[in-house]
């Protein structure tokens, strides 16, 4: 056997792991046996591949083409309800942007989930989320989201967003909220330089975080564009040009990926 | 249009979006608070979890208190998911089974229950072309349980159904416990092999 457990396990203690996967896996075995098997998949990863191999057979074994119990939906949606904290912040879904001077704007939505927060002890979102969102962002813009920044005169990047915002060429948008209670300003300059200034947003609960969102203009997807954080500032990036429209949602802390079902409702309609 | 129509409208709009949706984006979704989408998780797969807990526990109202645990776990703690580790459908049934046998065993008395069920055809209200897949693999899975040997078929179904501990099962056949645990290990893999080779995807991600 090459299995690097074997470094650090007897091969009759291993044999006899092995042995007990299958029982493992439909919750055959006792406290004391599981907690063995438990810590032997946690250095065996082909271990605890044929755990799951097993459970994928079981999972066929169970089937009884029986329905779903009635009555059970509601009292879910009662808990569900019941256990609901109160919302966050009220952002628009639709958001209308002025035309910029000379060439144009930008119009972007605000879709936000039904609930801002579920838990008060939500563990991360699994790494397959974060990977996947990572490779979408890369496709579509260089992101360099600075953080929050405090408002100087000099700053350049304060020099750099006043410049853009008033260059003829730059497309501008303002992200307003149904209530007109909160805004968010966008700007992208002819380079495909971007800045988000959301230092008006309301600052979201430590696990949740803004994120920025892009329409292309080619196909009408919706891929993102980088992580504004929960108290946004004056944040940057950088897009290809073939954005469209701009949009603010807010997930659970670290973001999202786009799957094909983004962020519920947007449309970018240019105006 | 009056506003109850738009109401229905837009509710067979969610529907449909999400009937469409495999099984890990229904359960990003879910991650992002969408109820429609653990709505449609519920419609996928609560009639298996709600079965396999009925055949254990031979009880529909404690069947009934699993389903709710393992759709509100779901919907509490969505990163417990991995979609590179299984379907979803056996995720939710590893719950189901885990939390059963939990109340078995806590619960000896429970221990005396009905004869398994065999294999049912679907069910009422089930989603026919569900159905229809659903009634397919019952026969792959017992033409796959036809192939395991009476003795590697009993301990499977005694620790699967019964709830029983390899050694419980060890004991009640009169076997030693290395014996149990090794048929049912080899039973396990051969009911893969015969599962596969019939073209039921094993690890993949159902709809």
């Amino acid at each position: 056997m090459s299995d690097s457990t074997d470094d650090t396990m007897g091969s009759d203690d291993v044999y006899e792991l092995d042995e007990l996967l299958g029982a493992y896996a439909l919750d055959a075995v006792d406290d004391f046996d599981r907690d063995r098997v438990e810590d032997y998949l946690r250095i065996n990863p082909r271990a605890a591949a044929e755990v799951q191999e097993h459970r994928e057979v079981a999972s066929m074994l169970a089937f009884t083409g029986m329905s779903a119990p009635e009555g059970v939906w509601s009292r879910i949606m009662d808990q569900i309800d019941a256990e609901a904290p109160d919302p966050g912040p009220e952002l628009a879904k639709i958001f209308a942007f002025p035309p910029a001077p000379s060439s144009g704007s930008v119009t972007a939505t605000i879709a936000v989930p039904q609930r801002t927060d579920r838990t008060q002890q939500r563990a991360p979102r699994s790494s397959w989320l974060l990977g996947a969102a990572a490779a979408i962002v890369l496709v579509v813009a260089g992101v360099a989201v600075v953080g929050a920044r405090s408002s100087t005169v000099d700053d350049p990047i304060d020099v750099a967003y006043a410049t853009a915002a008033s260059a003829p060429d730059s497309l501008s948008a303002e992200l307003v909220s149904e209530s007109s209670s909160f805004r968010a300003a966008g700007v992208v300059d002819a380079g495909g330089q971007g800045f988000m200034d959301g230092a008006d947003l309301p600052r979201l609960d430590a696990d949740m975080t803004y994120q920025l969102w892009g329409v292309l203009s080619s196909t009408g997807d919706v891929v993102s564009i980088g992580i504004l954080g929960d108290e946004p500032g004056l944040e940057t990036f950088t897009v290809d040009g073939d954005v469209s429209a701009l949009a603010i949602t807010i997930e659970r802390a670290p973001g999202v990926v786009s799957d094909g079902n983004p962020v519920g409702a947007y449309v970018g309609d240019l105006v | 249009m009056s506003s109850d129509q738009a109401d229905s409208t837009e509710e067979s709009d969610v529907r449909q979006e999400f009937s469409d949706s495999s099984d890990s984006s229904l359960v990003v979704s879910i991650a992002r608070f969408r109820q429609d989408a653990l709505a449609e998780a519920y419609r996928r797969h609560a009639g298996a979890v709600f079965g396999l807990a009925k055949r254990l526990l031979s009880d529909d109202a404690r069947a009934e208190e699993i389903v709710q645990e393992v759709f509100l776990r779901l919907w509490n703690e969505p990163n417990r998911f991995d979609p590179d580790r299984g379907t979803l459908r056996s995720f939710l049934l590893a719950n189901a089974h885990g939390r059963a046998v939990d109340l078995i065993r806590a619960d000896v008395s429970r221990r005396r229950r009905e004869e398994r069920e065999a294999l049912q055809t679907a069910g009422a209200g089930y989603d026919v072309a569900r159905e229809v897949w659903d009634l397919t693999l019952a026969s792959h899975v017992r033409t796959a349980l036809d192939q395991l040997s009476g003795a590697e078929r009993t301990a499977v179904e005694l620790a699967y159904f019964g709830g029983l501990s390899y050694r419980e099962v060890a004991k009640r056949l009169g076997e030693a416990e290395g014996t149990i645990k090794s048929r049912i290990r080899s039973g396990l893999k051969k009911l893969k092999v015969e599962l596969s080779s019939s073209g039921v995807m094993i690890g993949s991600e159902g709809q």
